[in-house]
């Protein structure tokens, strides 16, 4: 664990709203992330878990402290550059399912790599096609997303992470609004992304059986991370 | 933004166009029509405008310099004296206009008062007594001949053009014979030797043409010229007028805009008309797109911000919006202009009975090509912008207070 390079590292992280009066939300915080290492923080409802998320994954760009992703200095970077970062390096799951019902299985799939465009559209469309195989979507690849259950819609969602094989994906409670057995199985897929793809996650949970299983977990208290 | 990543954009704003098809429709339909009405207004109005510019225009002397600027004193002198007043100073006159580079032609007449006899009927009216050569410079009447001969008749003795609607009073054809008697009382018999028409009643219903040497010789008055008529080349130049009313003593001149008042003011109106209401019409279709693209963002917002979160930039968002109205506004503005042309044709041979003030068998349409690239122009640009601003407003979206909200 010591050995392996650290994909994330947060310090003194703060972050304090100013409606509808001035006041600290996250205090200080220090949160590592390794490569390849599952990641769980626990934590009440409205201890901060979500505002500690969108922080790491670059869409909050108002905090205190200091934020390193895969070496880069988050603090300070124009949107348009964290656009392209974020792209690139990070993945995102939410609680729902938020997939763009205009488009299909195969291209909610494929929108952040068509934005990053490293490869030609067949390409792509490959790889979507084997990623969504391995998720066991392969029959739905041209089905409308409003039409597939929670559990099918949050594995699209996962494989949309994944397209462009980021070093980190970050889920806030994934499994908030999944029953038991597809709970079950989507924390069963993230453990298993992070085995065989050395992609590091991190999961904002309720859930006990998350946080058990993890290799390393967080607790959230009130805005500040406990080991 | 490189074209990979233009491709992909349209890939998602195409989408998103085709998933409300009738909305889509819908706001092309309103760019269509507003396109198709202002390319038929403009076709129509400049049609009539320029309709009447040709006959007008081209049937009048644009400058007609007369004996006395003041026509009640020749009214009154009339009784007394039936000779008619010569232009005095004609080679200064002369001088003038052949030194100014904006007269194209100009051309002596002896114009008087006659009373037209045909077998059936007694019309009182005014022959202009013209040189073929010099007139011929002024008008091209043989264009609007529509029976007999034109000037070149008048190489024979004793024959006279009419205007088509003062020959259907008089009840005459070509080849008829006409009787005319003039204020002194001399009177002569001339022969029909043409009909011609400029498609306007305020000319076919007064002009008549002859000789001026044979009308010289009714009159009794040799070496008679009473009026000059000028053409430009730039009508809307007449400086020529000042001059000639600083140089020459005793001439009244007058230019087309006093004699074709109603008809200038006319044009005006119509063009105003139609450039206001076009364009009001390009505004209401690009409200609606307006409208339609506010909507569409606002319900779209959560698509806004997941596509910013997994990598889409501002530029991009803009860029997916803006397509959208893009789209729309070159299919709408395209068929529109088809629609217009098709109109257009449709207008320009309806059969028209107008016999009041023009002549003419079908409503006067004009086909010029750069007013559908303006209608197609302006119905794209309104599109352009109405989409702008809330494409704009769609790449401000914040992702995460969208998010937290989900
Ligand atoms: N935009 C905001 N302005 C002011 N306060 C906010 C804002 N967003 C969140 N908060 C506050 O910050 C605190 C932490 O909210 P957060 O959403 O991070 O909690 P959470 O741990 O994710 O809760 P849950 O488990 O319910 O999702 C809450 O008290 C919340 O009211
Ligand atoms: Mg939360």
């Amino acid at each position: 664990m010591t050995a392996a390079a650290h994909i994330l590292k947060a310090n003194a992280l703060g972050k304090q709203f100013y409606e509808p009066e001035r006041h600290y939300v996250l205090q200080n915080n220090t949160f590592e992330v390794a490569e390849g290492e599952l990641v769980s923080i626990y934590g009440k409802s409205g201890s901060g878990k979500s505002t500690l998320l969108y922080i790491l994954s670059t869409l909050d760009t108002d905090f205190e402290g200091e934020l390193l992703i895969n070496g880069t200095q988050i603090k300070g970077q124009s949107q348009s550059f964290l656009s392209e970062f974020r792209n690139r390096n990070i993945g995102f799951v939410y609680q729902s399912h938020y997939l763009l019902n205009e488009f299909n299985v195969l291209q909610n799939v494929l929108l952040p790599a068509l934005k990053l465009n490293t490869h030609s559209r067949a390409e792509l469309t490959e790889k979507a096609r084997t990623l969504l195989t391995e998720l066991g979507m392969e029959d739905r690849l041209s089905y409308p997303v409003y039409k597939l259950s929670g559990g099918q819609q949050q594995r699209v969602a996962i494989a949309r992470a994944l397209i462009n094989d980021p070093g980190l994906i970050i889920a806030d409670e994934p499994t908030g609004n999944l029953d038991r057995k597809n709970s079950e199985m989507i924390f069963e897929l993230f453990q298993n992304i992070c085995k065989t793809r050395n992609t590091a996650v991190a999961i904002a949970t309720h859930d006990d059986k998350i946080y058990n299983n993890s290799n390393k977990s967080y607790e959230m208290i009130d805005g500040s991370l406990r080991l | 933004m490189n074209i990979k990543s233009i491709k992909t954009n349209l890939f998602i704003g195409l989408q998103y166009l085709t998933a409300r098809k009738k909305q889509s429709l819908l706001a092309m339909l309103g760019v269509l029509f507003g396109v198709t009405t202002f390319i038929v207004m403009v076709n129509f109005m400049t049609g009539v405008n320029d309709f009447l510019d040709a006959a007008v225009f081209e049937g009048s002397p644009d400058i007609t310099i007369s004996p006395q600027p003041d026509l009640n004193k020749v009214m009154d002198d009339l009784d007394l004296d039936l000779m008619l007043n010569p232009l005095y100073d004609l080679d200064k006159i002369e001088d003038i206009l052949e030194a100014s580079p904006n007269v194209r032609a100009y051309s002596k007449q002896v114009i008087t008062p006659a009373i037209f006899i045909s077998q059936h009927v007694q019309l009182p009216g005014a022959i202009n007594g013209i040189e073929a050569d010099e007139e011929k410079k002024l008008y091209d009447l043989d264009k609007r001949i529509l029976s007999g001969r034109g000037f070149e008749s008048f190489s024979e003795e004793g024959n006279i053009v009419l205007g088509t609607s003062l020959a259907k009073k008089l009840m005459v054809k070509t080849g008829d014979s006409l009787r005319i008697i003039i204020p002194n009382g001399n009177e002569k018999q001339f022969r029909v030797s043409g009909i011609f028409s400029f498609g306007i009643t305020t000319i076919d219903n007064v002009r008549t043409y002859a000789p001026a040497e044979t009308l010289r010789s009714l009159l009794e008055q040799e070496e008679l010229i009473t009026n000059l008529h000028v053409k430009l080349r730039d009508r809307n130049n007449i400086e020529i007028k000042e001059t000639l009313l600083n140089r020459v003593s005793k001439i009244g001149v007058e230019d087309w805009k006093d004699n074709n008042r109603t008809i200038v003011a006319g044009n005006k109106v119509r063009d105003v008309l139609t450039w206001s209401v076009s364009f009001a019409l390009l505004l209401v279709a690009g409200f609606g797109i307006y409208n339609i693209m506010n909507i569409t963002v606002v319900q779209k917002r959560k698509d806004i911000a997941v596509l910013k979160t997994i990598g889409y930039k501002n530029t991009d968002i803009v860029f997916i919006f803006l397509v959208q109205s893009l789209i729309i506004g070159i299919i709408g503005a395209l068929l529109g202009a088809a629609f217009g042309y098709a109109i257009s044709y449709l207008i320009s041979v309806t059969p028209l009975q107008a016999k009041d003030f023009i002549i003419v068998d079908t409503y006067p349409v004009n086909f010029k090509g750069i007013y559908y690239i303006l209608g197609i122009f302006f119905g794209i640009l309104t599109t352009v912008f109405a989409g702008y601003f809330p494409s704009r407003k769609a790449s401000k979206t914040d992702p995460v207070n969208i998010i937290r909200d989900i």
